[in-house]
């Protein structure tokens, strides 16, 4: 990611997005994406974002992969599981309650 | 040479499982696939030759070249037609690719595997009725193996289908697509000369189909085409066949809807629809198994008349 034109050939990983906050629904042709495989939390939390998502502006999100808060990226978190990138990754966001000052430390 | 490695360490599924499920999908398949014979009997089989030839009594056209001779014989050597010669025999090399990576696998929430092995049994099976040439079985993830040689033998035994289902077990950790077509379109070329040394004059037309769920890594789709290119050069027509099953709960899950999100220069998140950036310029797109035999005539079909035209 130090280049930031280097993304087109990174390696992707799909996710499904859910959630159960009744305000932060993504239509279902939505919920299924293929993201960069560096990605972490302020990545996802961007793409959730934008205009073509949530169309949320800046809302910051916390993300759940099997029931613990991602802290990695993606592919940290596949390579730390055993997981390939051929993994189907369910991502439940919520809403950040973590204080941006400590935003930091993810 | 070029070699595919029977990988002697592949995990097998069980013979017992595998005979069950060949058969289980013959039953289940079996009108499908007689449907998909009949439509491929009308594409596959020449019903009509081009040239006018040959020396008869009567014909079509008069061979004026005989003409002179005919009168010069006083009208005895009297064999000054022509008529449409037997269609020349086309002969057929078909090898089914099957993706054995794990994104096929039921532990993904994926029935693509699933799918994709019906789908084998019932294009075997049809193939083998048409008995229109040789049929091999490719698969592939991070590798790419021969599951079924390219060979005469066909699948009217369960045993023959039941060792091949074996050597599908969708635990590859990767879909590499680039080594896939490099590897076909290399046993097509080898497969090409062991043909063209043992029959001669025979019409050979060589076709692979792609059996996956579609989930190609994106960076690879721009190399994918110089590789598509060369296929279509050596007269080797490459269909893409995608799994997307359309079952219950399934719905948002198409790789019609997949789209793929990537960061800008200024760190803007882009989004884009997956398939828009898809290389394979034939393809199709499965939901239902019943669809199928229609979606594939029709493609060949249309791609025979392109050929032809
Ligand atoms: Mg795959």
């Amino acid at each position: 990611m130090d280049e930031p034109m280097a993304d087109a050939h990174s390696a992707q990983v799909k996710v499904t997005f859910t959630t159960t906050e009744a305000d932060f629904q993504l239509p279902e042709s939505k919920r299924q994406l293929l993201v960069p495989a560096d990605i972490k939390r302020y990545g996802l939390s961007r793409i959730l974002n934008s205009d073509l998502m949530l169309d949320t502006g800046s809302i910051p999100f916390d993300f759940l992969v099997n029931g613990s808060f991602l802290r990695s990226s993606l592919e940290d978190y596949l390579n730390d599981n055993g997981l390939s990138l051929e993994s189907n990754l369910t991502l439940q966001y919520v809403r950040s309650l973590i204080p941006p000052t400590f935003e930091a430390s993810f | 040479a070029t070699h595919i490695a029977e990988q002697e360490e592949r995990q097998l599924r069980d013979y017992d499982e595998a005979l069950e499920l060949w058969s289980t999908f013959q039953t289940k398949t079996q009108p499908l696939s007689q449907s998909l014979s009949s439509q491929l009997r009308l594409i596959l089989t020449p019903t009509q030759s081009t040239k006018l030839s040959g020396s008869f009594r009567t014909g079509k056209r008069l061979n004026i070249k005989k003409i002179i001779p005919y009168i010069a014989s006083s009208y005895k050597r009297d064999k000054i037609w022509m008529r449409r010669a037997i269609p020349s025999k086309r002969a057929y090399q078909i090898l089914l690719c099957v993706d054995d990576s794990s994104s096929m696998d039921d532990n993904n929430r994926s029935s693509s595997g699933r799918l994709a092995l019906e789908s084998l049994v019932m294009v075997a099976r049809a193939l083998t009725v048409l008995e229109t040439g040789q049929i091999g079985v490719l698969g592939f993830g991070t590798d790419v193996f021969v599951a079924h040689a390219l060979t005469n033998t066909s699948f009217s035994s369960h045993d023959t289908g039941a060792r091949v289902l074996q050597k599908f077990t969708f635990k590859q950790e990767g879909t590499d697509m680039i080594r896939l077509l490099r590897k076909t379109i290399d046993h097509f070329r080898d497969a090409r000369l062991t043909q063209a040394s043992s029959s001669g004059g025979e019409d050979l037309w060589q076709l692979a189909l792609i059996l996956s769920d579609g989930l190609v890594q994106s960076r690879d789709h721009a190399r994918l085409r110089p590789l598509l290119r060369e296929a279509m050069e050596q007269r080797v027509m490459v269909v893409f066949i995608v799994m997307d099953d359309a079952k219950e709960n399934k719905k948002g899950h198409s790789v019609l809807e997949l789209k793929e999100a990537r960061f800008g220069p200024d760190g803007t998140p882009v989004i884009h629809r997956y398939l828009d950036s898809f290389p394979f310029p034939y393809y199709l797109i499965v939901h239902h198994l019943e669809d199928l035999p229609g979606a594939l005539a029709g493609l060949l079909r249309q791609w025979f008349a392109e050929v032809n035209s």
